[in-house]
This record gives structure tokens, sequence and C-alpha cells, in this order.
């Protein structure tokens, strides 16, 4: 059996760790918590050694194709004063397709939300009922202005392909919460996937059993290979006494070869994937969800036909959808659910990538996503599940405060927004403005990057950004590659 | 012949005693202490404190605080003063020496300090030693053993030695049935048949393995297994990945180029030559181009590489990264050493400086990745070679007549040609957006487009000029849209029903002129209309197009008379300012010289053949005209040769169309960018490579007006230098890894210091060097590994070998193997008796495609029985945007990623994929199909799809089992039981 070269101690420990789940599932992520704790992993904190992780599990919300901060959650009065004039923030601009236009107020009004009085657009209002539990941060800055590299900065880290997803970084360290279902879930948008595709998502080169499990809930089969396709002889009894036969020829197997743990974890395997043929079709289930909570999330009907034209009803019943079924996911022990919103760049439109015609695009979206979403926070803290549940909103960055064309804005890299809630995170709170524009960082020397958001969902997870390492090419990779630092002030 | 070469080994221990007894001698005790303890500042370069202690009489002379040495006196002696005590002031800053280290000074020093008069010290302190890996390959005398009966090649007493040492052996011989099923799925990727076994079983020849090896080796399957090996560690693809993740139609002339490789027994450094610079190295030949798509074989940034705009930040970004690609493949792929770590700052780890790691990158500053014309044919090279020659040949001969001409024409002549000279080179000015006429998109080429002028009455016409369109837009360049075939008419009725045709491109195709005008002589005929018709159209990206810059309609007097007439065309995609009819005939094109000079060049071009009619003499203007014709001669040949095939490789140049800024050869300047960012460049470097190998130049010349190639062949010859211990140490533990699941140095792409030590380093260098001296066979290497007695042991576990060394470095048994994805699809296949063997050519595809934006590749819409679909894994199309899940969740390689091994991994995911995946679930069954052809009754039907699948009838408790099932549930269900099994799965 290949293995890594661990030279240190943590690597060591990390290995073992591998080792308890290929033997026992479960157990290996609670084993997991007590080695960690034993050998000083977990991330240090003020309070002590010991401090519990605030969150258990995360919602990363993506919104593809990159969604304007100036028209959502970033208010600015100039461009609304200043619409229609000339922009001038007083350097050369260096746009990815066009020539800066004039400067360019959100379409709609803004209203203030809240104790903290935060500034909404209408665009995303249904999410100003949540402002007192949302932390802000305005000034992210990405590293690539192309839609591919900064989409993979976001979701992993670096600008490049083959690195491990958030998702999946949380679940090698973390370990699994439940036996039935995989530990980090993906949700595409029903039209299709975003750049890069499922790479997005990709364990890279942390074991494949971080990979996520993709799920299409308006697919013919929402997870791959759950079940056997229609088949002239393949049944439920034929299944049940073909898997009980294959126990028994493999535990033969197993028995004139001891001391090869990994046949006894294969076979274990075919037990867990039992379990999960159980599991899986239950949470994807929404029928059995109360009338008052489909309604909550926008869900009005079960039977939810996909389009490939934007509009505002549909982003409603697929988002509100999406966030339904990752709640349900995660009561029932999933770790890491990643929602999109948004497919690939074609056309008609069906993302955030609005160079032709904002309003056409980012109302429907905005107003699909800050439904779903606001249900999501609201029904996750009704049953007490949002203090350790952390939401994360992303995109891969922002968008101009000028015009493209005259309806359109071209990709801002120098500034968008993230939000946060819930698992640990003080709500009601702005953390670093962006200019007067929201064109750059207000302070443009101290910029927020993914890497300081990764940093501190770890840390609310109770990890160390810093030691959760893997071996690959001779380099000890970390999500947050040689920079990140926890955003204190998010912190409750 | 392999006992003899046994025997002849044995012969060798003979050579060798035990080691020399330890010297009574002091001095090299001494010596040694002092160049690594105290040369590094006490030599005579850096004489600290003015002390040197290289040689005796430096001693004795002293520094600063006196002599260092009082030969018979250690008390006296300041060297031992100054290394005794708690805190001994020297060495400075360093670890104090060990008080065995100050007895050996100090008896020394008693002794006399004897020092060999001739002998000079030299600096070797420890922090400066090198690492295992950057020493020479030594060629190790072979250990004596205690016990050689389980000997069977020199490996084994390597491995033998360490056994031994803690008490242990390898295990016994493994039986045949395991061993034939072992061998064929390490050198096939594929389970041996029932037939095969049997005649394994029953040959009684001593020499019965060795048959079986060579009989594997020599198969076409091998290939096709081991270039799935290779292709994890350069990360082959066939789509670009990122965003746009567009298709690489002409990716697998380098996957084929591989698999024929290792088919044929590349020798090695040739391997390494074709890959690297194998277009400057072994031009003329179709191995020497093909084998550049290792370089192109990573992903590949479309948008950032395409559509970003010339000179802005990202674009920067972007090829900067490219080319950190082409440096992390290759030298990862070749040496071992993970360069890439130096591109922010030096190697924090091992001796490879950031300005090292930048002249790699310049060593691939001139090229990008791109589609490059090959022939397939090698007797086509040869052809085309041979008219290369003939062509030089007609060439030096025009050189002579140019003298000659030029003597008799004199002056005159001079002069003309000199003005020639300049207008010709007269600067085509600033590009504006006005790019010219485009049709409609076609999704067929073989459909005729054209576009005509209205000159408004009857005109004489003396010359036609047209000219290709530059896109400067998305970098698409000169010559978009020029169509490949074509032909221009002249009319007076606007529907061409008396059209006379003026130029016929229509036979064969025209190699696209970029925005060089092309003009025609049509001698003062008359006509109203004029229309150009592509016959062939030009290749976008997926579709096909007629696009043109400008029209030039020149009456005998040079007068343009199309300028800013009616334009009409069969059809247009009018998007002004770029694309409209009417821009046909704006008089604006970016291109060397407008109409009026145009006319001025073809007057003089005139005038010049006009002075050649008059000043020559008959032998001249005989040559003049036997050049010609030959040159018309050879055209015609060239035309005649089968048209050239594309790969995807590293190139200088790029098609019209392709929408890459292309070199040209002309290296982009490289420099070292602090912090890695492009945002600060610092000094320029030059091409180079790492400078922690002795004796090897690390810096390569990069003369002014040097072609760029030389630059990739000055490392090629690098990576190929017998002196250079990475390549060799590479490439051997390499296929030990492959062999036995672990490689003796566990981290085959790291050899520095964050990677694993060898195991065995004698057998590392002893396989390194016998490799390389000896024809860097990898067939030969092959051999010596799988007829080792290391490799023919069981796998079953032992007690004592699992406590003495759990992770079974020692190899005291042979690793049992999970197999990889693609051995489990192919022995699916072959099981099914599905396995369609045909060898080469594009990938099969197994999703539904539909291009957009970016593309959608659909898995689910596949069809496991659709044609070309049930070839061998290594076939297989390749995205990267999204994997196959069925391959990804049984843990192939990432094309992504550089896969030096893979993970290996046992999910409820893949027990779900081998269970209910579409193929498994019809390849199921096509197994049972098969195997009722097999027996007539249930219980010999499922004795036969055991036996195909496991190699072995069952026992009778297994055939009860499965048979209980099969009258169940139906044959098919017992052979979809056996792909799952745990005996299916794994290989002992």
């Amino acid at each position: 059996m290949t293995r890594d070269p661990r030279t240190h101690r943590q690597q060591t420990l990390l290995d073992r760790r591998r080792a308890l789940w290929e033997l026992g599932g479960g157990l290996g992520g609670i084993a997991l918590a007590g080695l960690l704790d034993r050998e000083g992993l977990l991330a240090s904190s003020t309070k002590g050694p010991n401090h519990p992780a605030r969150a258990k599990r995360v919602v990363q919300l993506f919104m593809s194709g990159a969604a304007s901060q100036c028209d959502t959650f970033d208010y600015k009065p100039r461009l609304a004063r200043d619409h229609g004039k000339a922009w001038d923030p007083g350097e050369k601009v260096e746009l990815f397709q066009s020539s800066p236009g004039n400067t360019m107020a959100a379409p709609w009004p803004w209203r203030q939300y809240g104790q903290s009085g935060k500034w909404i657009n209408d665009c995303v209002a249904p999410l100003g009922a949540c402002a007192d539990d949302m932390a802000f941060i305005h000034n992210l800055v990405a590293k690539s202005n192309v839609h591919g590299p900064a989409t993979f900065m976001q979701a992993t880290g670096f600008v490049l392909p083959g690195f491990p997803s958030m998702g999946a970084w949380v679940g090698y360290g973390l370990g699994r919460l439940s036996d039935n279902l995989p530990t980090f879930v993906v949700l595409p948008d029903p039209r299709g996937y975003p750049p890069n595709g499922p790479k997005n998502w990709s364990a890279g080169f942390l074991p494949a059993e971080h990979q996520a499990t993709m799920v299409r809930p308006s697919a013919k089969n929402p997870i791959a290979d759950l079940f056997a396709p229609k088949s002239s002889f393949v049944t439920a009894q034929s299944d049940a006494d073909t898997l009980a036969a294959l126990a028994r020829l493999n535990r033969r197997h197993e028995s004139e070869r001891p001391g090869d743990s990994r046949l006894d974890a294969r076979i274990r395997s075919y037990e867990l994937a039992a379990k999960m043929q159980l599991s899986a079709p239950e949470v994807l289930d929404l029928s059995k969800e109360p009338a008052h909570v489909l309604k909550l999330y926008g869900v009005d009907s079960l039977d939810i036909e996909v389009k490939t034209e934007i509009s505002e009803k549909q982003e409603i019943r697929y988002f509100g959808r999406n966030c339904l079924i990752a709640r349900r996911l995660l009561e029932r022990g999933v770790r890491f659910v990643q929602v999109w919103s948004g497919a690939d760049n074609g056309f008609p439109r069906r993302n955030w990538d609005s160079h032709e015609d904002l309003a056409r695009d980012h109302w429907p979206l905005g107003r699909g996503m800050a439904h779903g979403a606001a249900a999501l926070i609201q029904d996750l803290k009704q049953r007490g599940m949002l203090d350790d549940t952390l939401i994360l909103w992303t995109t891969e960055f922002g968008r101009m405060p000028c015009s493209q064309g005259s309806k359109g804005r071209d990709h801002n890299p120098f500034v968008f927004t993230n939000w946060l809630c819930g698992g640990g995170i003080r709500g009601g709170i702005t953390h670093g403005p962006s200019d007067e524009w929201s064109y750059k960082p207000a302070d443009s020397a101290h910029p927020t990057y993914c890497y300081d958001v990764h940093a501190t969902i770890l840390h609310l997870l109770g990890i160390d950004h810093e030691k959760l390492t893997y071996r690959h090419n001779g380099i000890d990779r970390r999500l947050t590659d040689v920079h990140g630092h926890v955003i204190k002030q998010l912190l409750a | 012949m392999r006992a003899i070469v046994g025997l002849s080994f044995l012969a060798v221990f003979a050579l060798f005693g035990p080691a020399r007894s330890a010297e009574t001698d002091l001095f090299p005790a001494v010596a040694t202490i002092l160049e690594r303890h105290c040369l590094s500042c006490h030599d005579a370069k850096k004489t600290k404190g003015g002390l040197s202690l290289i040689s005796l009489q430096a001693a004795l002379a002293g520094g600063d605080s006196g002599p260092a040495l009082v030969p018979g006196k250690s008390v006296e002696s300041l060297l031992l003063s100054q290394i005794v005590g708690i805190k001994p002031r020297m060495p400075r800053g360093g670890k104090p020496l060990t008080p065995a280290q100050v007895q050996i000074v100090n008896k020394w020093i008693e002794a006399g300090a004897p020092w060999p008069k001739s002998r000079i010290l030299e600096d070797h302190a420890e922090a400066k030693e090198l690492w295992w890996s950057l020493r020479p390959v030594q060629r190790p005398a072979l250990p004596v053993l205690k016990d050689s009966s389980q000997v069977r090649t020199p490996i084994d007493v390597f491995l033998l030695q360490k056994l031994q040492a803690q008490g242990l052996s390898f295990n016994p011989e493994a039986d045949r049935r395991t061993l034939l099923r072992r061998l064929t799925f390490d050198l096939h990727g594929l389970p041996p048949t029932p037939e095969e076994i049997e005649a394994f079983l029953r040959d009684n020849d001593p020499h019965a393995y060795d048959k079986v090896v060579d009989r594997l080796l020599a198969s076409p399957r091998h290939g096709e297994r081991w270039a799935r090996h290779w292709l994890d560690v350069v990360h082959y693809g066939d789509t670009h990945g990122y965003d746009k993740d567009k298709l690489r139609p002409n990716a697998w002339p380098y996957r084929d180029y591989v698999i024929r490789a290792f088919n044929e027994d590349k020798h090695y450094s040739r391997f390494i030559e074709e890959q690297v610079a194998g277009d400057v190295l072994h031009p003329g030949t179709r191995d020497g181009i093909v084998g550049l798509g290792f370089l192109a074989a990573g992903p590949w940034d479309f948008v950032g590489h395409v559509e970003l705009r010339e000179g802005s930040l990202d674009k920067a970004i972007t090829r900067n990264l490219d080319r950190d690609d082409m440096v992390a493949t290759t030298m990862n792929t070749f040496t071992g050493l993970t360069v890439q770590c130096a591109r922010c700052h030096d190697h924090k780890f091992d001796p490879i400086a950031q300005e090292d790691y930048y002249s790699l990158q310049a060593v691939f500053a001139a090229i990008d990745r791109a589609d490059r014309s090959f022939d397939a044919d090698p007797t086509t090279v040869q052809r085309r070679k041979e008219l290369q020659d003939l062509e030089a040949g007609l060439n030096r001969r025009r050189g002579t007549l140019n003298e000659v001409i030029h003597k008799q024409a004199g002056q005159d002549l001079a002069a003309l040609e000199e003005q020639i000279e300049k207008l010709s080179k007269i600067d085509p000015g600033i590009p504006r957006a006005e790019f010219g006429y485009h049709s409609q998109l076609s999704l067929r080429q073989d459909v005729e487009k054209w576009v005509q002028v209205d000159l408004g009455k009857r005109l004489p016409i003396g010359t036609i000029v047209y000219v290709g369109c530059h896109d400067t837009f998305n970098n698409i360049g000169p010559g978009f849209g020029f169509p490949v075939r074509y032909k221009i008419e002249i009319a007076d009725d606007p529907d061409f029903k008396d059209a006379r045709v003026v130029e016929d491109r229509t036979k064969v195709d025209v190699p696209n002129p970029g925005i060089r005008p092309q003009s025609i002589k049509v001698n003062g005929q008359q006509a109203r209309f004029v229309r150009f018709t592509a016959t062939k159209l030009a290749p976008r990206m997926n579709d096909y197009i007629l696009a043109l810059a400008e029209m030039i309609v020149l009456t005998p007097e040079g007068t343009n008379g199309a300028a800013g007439v009616p334009v009409r065309a069969m059809d247009s995609i009018e998007a002004p300012p770029r694309w409209r009819a009417s821009n046909l005939v704006d008089g604006y094109y970016f291109g060397i010289g407008k109409p009026e000079v145009f006319h001025d060049l073809t007057t003089l071009q005139a005038r010049r053949k006009d002075l050649l009619d008059r000043s020559l003499d008959a032998a001249a203007r005989r040559e003049l005209a036997a050049i010609e014709r030959l040159q018309i001669d050879l055209n015609g040949r060239r035309a005649a040769l089968p048209p050239e095939a594309l790969v995807y490789a590293a190139t200088t140049t790029v098609k019209p169309g392709s929408g890459i800024a292309a070199t040209n050869g002309k290296p982009r300047p490289i420099h070292l960018l602090k912090r890695g960012s492009e945002k600060q460049p610092g000094k320029l470097v030059g091409p180079g490579t790492v400078a922690c190998i002795a004796g090897l130049e690390s810096r390569f010349p990069a003369p002014e007006g040097q072609p760029e190639g030389q630059r990739r062949a000055a490392l090629a010859r690098w990576l190929t230098d017998p002196r250079n211990p990475l390549t060799w140490r590479s490439i051997v533990n390499r296929v030990w890894h492959y062999h036995f699941g672990q490689g003796i140095v566990d981290t085959p792409n790291d050899f520095g210091r964050m990677g694993g030590a060898p195991s065995h380093p004698e057998l590392l260098d002893y396989l390194a060097s016998d490799f390389r001296d000896n024809g860097q066979s990898l067939k030969a290497l092959h051999r010596l590994i799988v007829t080792s007695a290391a490799y023919r042991q069981s796998s079953a576990f032992r007690p004592d070998v699992a406590q003495a060394d759990a992770g079974n470095r020692l190899l005291g048994r042979m690793n049992r193997r999970k197999l990889e994805a693609e051995a489990l699809r192919d022995a699916v296949l072959h099981v099914s008796g599905k396995l369609d063997g045909r060898q080469f050519g594009p990938g099969f595809k197994p999703f539904g495609f539909l291009d957009d934006h970016s593309p959608h590749y659909k898995y689910e819409e596949h069809d496991p029985d659709a044609p070309d679909s049930q070839r061998r894994s290594v076939y297989r199309f390749l995205v990267r945007s999204v994997p196959e899940p069925f391959m990804e969740t049984l843990d192939c390689a990432d094309p992504s990623l550089l896969v030096e091994r893979r993970n290996e991994t046992l999910t409820a995911l893949q027990a779900l994929a081998l269970l209910n995946n579409r193929f498994m679930v019809r390849m199921a069954e096509h197994f049972a199909h098969r195997v009722e052809s097999l027996a007539p009754d249930l219980p010999g039907r499922v004795a036969a799809a055991h036996r195909l699948a496991l190699g072995r009838v069952p026992e009778p408790a297994e055939a009860r089992l499965l048979t209980d099932l099969a009258a169940k549930h139906g044959l098919a269900n017992a052979c979809r039981l056996l792909f799952n099994a745990n005996e299916f799965c794994f290989v002992d």
C-alpha cells in the first residue's frame, strides 16, 4: 500500500487518522478530535489550548460569474450621486473586456435593515431580515481577473487547477459526522457547472474519499451510481442476495490473507454503501417537509423543471430547493455543503457575469439567492443549528462601479464582498470597507484575501490553518498556501 | 543466458574481501575533523583571524593569535585549547566537537602532528555536504551475504543484505498461478487468460518464467500499460482545463508516441531528447516533433492565453504560470527536483536558487502550446526532408546565379532592388478597428461563400490586390479567415452569368499568406464586377468562415477603381466597426503597403524583369528558367505529399486564427520575479538550470540571434549527461515504484530534503549505473526487476517481517496490489470478452458532448456499448474540468496534477460505482452471455466465469454460493458479484 513518507509527527498523526477512517468510518471522526487535541494540533486560542470548535458544519454559497458587490451589499451613495457622469478614480484602469464607461448606480433602491442598520439593495432584500446575523467583508481582493483561475482561488485557495476544495480540506481535517452520508456534498446550479466544472470541488491531491458527492435533484439519478440503472437482472432482492454472497466470499478470501487491513476496509465499504442507499433518498425526499417550510424556501412545487433562461420565479425555486436540501443534509451529518448559483458562461446568460445587462441577470439571480439563503438562515436558527453551522457567501470577484456598454458591468478583481453567518460569527457587523466607489479596498495596503476567510473558517472549526497540511510533490500544502490571518473582528 | 548472468555476478563476490582494517595513522581522522568543522572559516580564501589550516605550514605560521599548532605539545597548541571545554570558543557558531574528536586531535598533536607533505585540506563543512541524490552515481560493489540461497539477481543481494541483518529473508516463491496473474497485470495491465495459465502451469522448461516475461515484454499491450504510468507523471489530458475547457483534438499523437516508445524500447536518453528538444536534436523525424507533446501535456488557460489583451497584467500571470508548468513538468519528471518551490524565493530546503528557477523558465521562453504539424508516416518524413534538401540546393544555385545576374545587370539592378526592398518594408501602421468583411459561420468547410465589388462601370483592370485580415482584438492575428481554396472572377453581369475566372486556387490548398497583399495580373481585361469566392473556407475554432480585409482593383494606370464602391456578399456578419462588408473597400487594411505603394511595387518589379531580359546572357537566362522550372516541379511534388498530421505540442509558431500571439522563435524576456509577483520584475535571466550538480554547467550560452531551440537542446543535454545523477536515479526508481508499489525512494518526484530517503541507496545506484551504462533499455530494467527473487516471492503476511518492518520497505514479502482504475476497467472488458484491442488514434469519448462557450461533457449520456468505447482505458479521452466520475472514484490520475504516485482509497462511493455504474452492469450481462456458451449447465458456467475472472476454479463452497445466486437471480448477478470480489480487485 502506498503512503506518504511522513517525516513529521503531525503527518504520522494524520496517517493514523486516515487508518482510523479506513477501519472504522465514524469512529475515526470522533477519535480524531481527541487525537488532534492530544497532539496539540487544535487551533490555539486566547481562551486556552482546549477551546472547543465554534462550528461543526459549513455551507458555502457560491455565486458563479462574479456577483456585483455594489448592487447588492456594498452601499455607495456616491454612485447614485455621480450616476451617468464620467468615472475617474484617478488612475489608469485596466479592464477585462472593455474601456471604463460612466459611473453607474445600482438599478434598484437601497434600504436599511435591523439593529445594525445595514444598507441592503432591493435586489437581495429578503436577506435584510437576517442582517443582524450576518457579518460582511467588503474589501476582498482576487488574484486573477479571469473566471477560471479566480473561481479556483475562492474554491481551493489557488489559481491553478488540481488543488483540493475547502470542503475536501475540512473533511480531511475533521472526518465524518455520519456513517450514512458523505462528508462533502455539492449542489451545482441546475443548469450546469460553473467555470472549471467539478474540478472546483475535487479532492485534488487529497485521497479521493474527500471528494465531493454531487447531488442533482432535478436529474434522473440525483446521485450517480447510487442504484443500478434499469436492467433485466438487477432487483432489490437480487441486490440484497448479491451483497450477502459477496460479503461471504470476501470474508473467506480475507481469512486466507491475514495482516492486510484493506481487505476488511473494502468489505466495510460495501456495508457503508448499503447504508448510504437507505439514507440518501430520504434526504432528497422533500415531500415530508411541512408546507410552511416549503413555503419559507419558496419551493412551490416538488417537480421543478430546468429552463435555460433566468427568471425570478425559477431562481427562487432552484436556489430555495437546494438550500432546503442543504439543511436536510446538514441535519443528517454532512459536514460541508456547497451550493452554486450560476452555471457556465454562455448565452443566454445563466450566471452572474453581467457584462451586457446587469438588471436583466442580477435581479432574478439576486432575488432567488436571497430568498433561499434567508430561508436557510432562519430555518437553521429556529432549529438551533445556526450556532454551530457556518455559512459563507462568496463569488470569484466583483464588478466595476462604472458601466460596460450602457447597462452592464465589467470584472472587478480589486474589490468584492463576502459575508459570513452563524457558527461563531459576530452578526451585524461590517469589516474591511471598500473605497467610495467600491472599486478598491478603502485601505489598499490591507485587503482581505480568501486566505483570511479560509483561515477564519478553519479556526471556527477548531483547526489551525497553518497546521492542516498534506505533503504533495515535496511541499506541505495548505488550504491557505503560505498566507492567511484569522479575522478576529468577525468572531463572536 | 540468465543463468550465466547469475554465475558471473556470484564470481564478482570473490574479488572483494572484507573491508580493510582501520588505519593506525591519526591524520586522516584529524583531516576530516578540520575539513568538516574548521575550514569553512580557516581555508585559504577565508582566513578568519588570519588563520588558515589547509597545510602544516599554514597551521604553524598561525594567525593573529600566533601559531595554531605546536607539534608534540598539545597543551601549548591553540588548536586544542580553542576546542576543549563545555563552551569551547571554536567552532564558532557550530556544535562543539565531541570529546572523542577532541581526544583524536589531542593524541595527534602529542604524536607530533604528522601531516603528509603534499596534503592540502579543503573545506568540506557538513552543512555543505552534498545531499544523497546530488552525489555522483557510483556503481557499488555487491555485498557479501551470509546466505545467498535465495539470490536470483544482483537486486536480491542488496535486499537480502538488509533483511539478513535483521534476521529476516524473502518469503518463498509464490505459486505459478499467482505469479502469472501478478506479471500479467504488472506488465500488461490485464489478467491472464485461463489458457495462458494452463500453459504456464504445464511448462516444465526451467526457463518457463523467463519465457513468460519475454512474451509479455514483447507484446504491444506492454506499452499501453506502461504509457499510462508515464502519462500520470506528465499530466497528459485531452482538454485544456480551466474555464472554457476546450477539446484538444490533437493531443493523442503524443500518447501514442509514449506507447510506441515503450514498445520499441526506445533508448532513454533519446526519449528525453525527443520530449524536450526533439525538433532540434532529431530534426526531420516524426518522433522529434510528436515527443514535444510532453511540454504541452498539462493544463492551459484558454481565456488567459486567447482572450486577455496583450500587455495586461493577467496576460503576464498567465504566461508565467504556463512556463511554470513546463519547468515543473520537465524537472519533476526527469530529475525529481521540486524546482517549482523556487518561484517566489530560493528553495527552502534544496540548493535551488530563485535565479536557477527563472533560468529554467528562460529555457522555455519562446514556446507556446498549440497544434504543430508533422508527418505521421516515416517515409513521408524522408521525402519531405529530400525536398527540403533539394530546395536548399536550388537556393544555393539561385544565390550563385544572383551574383552572375548582378554582375551582368550592373548598378541599375542594384538600385531597382533597393527601391523594391524599401517599398516592401513600409510600416504597416497602427492597427485600426475596421478589420474587414466577415462571412456568416458555416459548420462545414466545403461550402462556397463569395463577396464582390461593383466598380460602377466597365473598367480596364490591371491588377487585383486582396489582403487577409489582422484581428488584433483577440490576438487572432494575421490571416484570420483567409480561405484555404478560392477563385477570383470578373464579370459584367452582377450575378456572374458571364464570369471569367482570372485566378483559380481551387485545386490545392493555399498556405495562409497572413497580411501580405496578394495580387494577380489581369492584363487590362474590362469588367464591372469582381468576385472573390472561397471554395474551402478558413477554419475558426469549431466552424468555418471567409474573411477578407481589403480588395483593390487597380487600373493599368494604377488608380483603385474599387475604393468605396458598393460591396455585395452571399452573407455577412455586420458588426461594425470591426466587421462589415463595406470595410472591404474602405482603403484601410493592416498590411505592408497601401494601394499606391503596391502599384509602385508592381511597376518596379516589372521593370526589374525587363532589365533582366535585356541584360542577361543566354547562359544566365537558361539557368534562371531552369531554376524556375525546378521550383515549380518542387512545389508540385511537395503538394503531392500526404497532408501533414497535427500534434498538440510545444511550438514557436501557431497557425493564424488560433488566437495566440506566438513568439516566432524570439524568446520572451524572463525576469526574476521578486516574491514570484509579476508586479515586481527583477533582473533579466538567461537560460540555464539548477547549479547543484557538480561538473555540469548550469548556465547555457544564449548569444544574440541563437535559435531558441538551442536552449532546450542544452537542457536536454544537461538532463542526459551521464554525470547528472538525478536522471538515472529518477527513472530506475520510478520503474521500481510501479513494480513494487513503493519506490526505493518513496517520493519519486522529490529527491530533495523534503522527500524520502532511499531505503537501499546502493541498490538504487546499482540500478541507475547499470541502466545508464548498459543500453538505457527500460525493458532490460523490467526484466532485471521481475526476474528477481524479491519480485517472485509470495505476498503472504509474515508476523516477523511485519514486526520488524511494518511498511515493508525491506521487501520481506511482495506487496499485494490493488488494481488501478484503468487495470480494473480493462480487466472487466477483457473478462467480459468485450475488450477492443485496436491500438492508437484519437481517444474514445465516454460522454455526450455539447460545445458551448464552455463545452459540456455528459457522461450520463454515454452508452457502454458505443463503438470504440470498449478500447483500453489508455485510449480514453481525458477531460480535465469534468473527470469521468467512474474512473475518478477509482483513484485514476488527475490530469491537472503531476501524479508521481496515485492515491489508493476504499470508499463507499467506490463500492457503489463498481456495483451500479452502467458500464459495470452492462459488462456483467456480457460476461454472463459469454460464459453461457462455455458450458452446458449452470455449475459449469459458474466455474468458467470464476476461472475467467479470478484465474482459478472455485472451491466447492464458493461454487455453491455462486451457483445458488445464479440459479435464483440469473448468471449476470453472479458475474456482477465476481467483478466486485476482493480477489478480483487485488493482485497477490
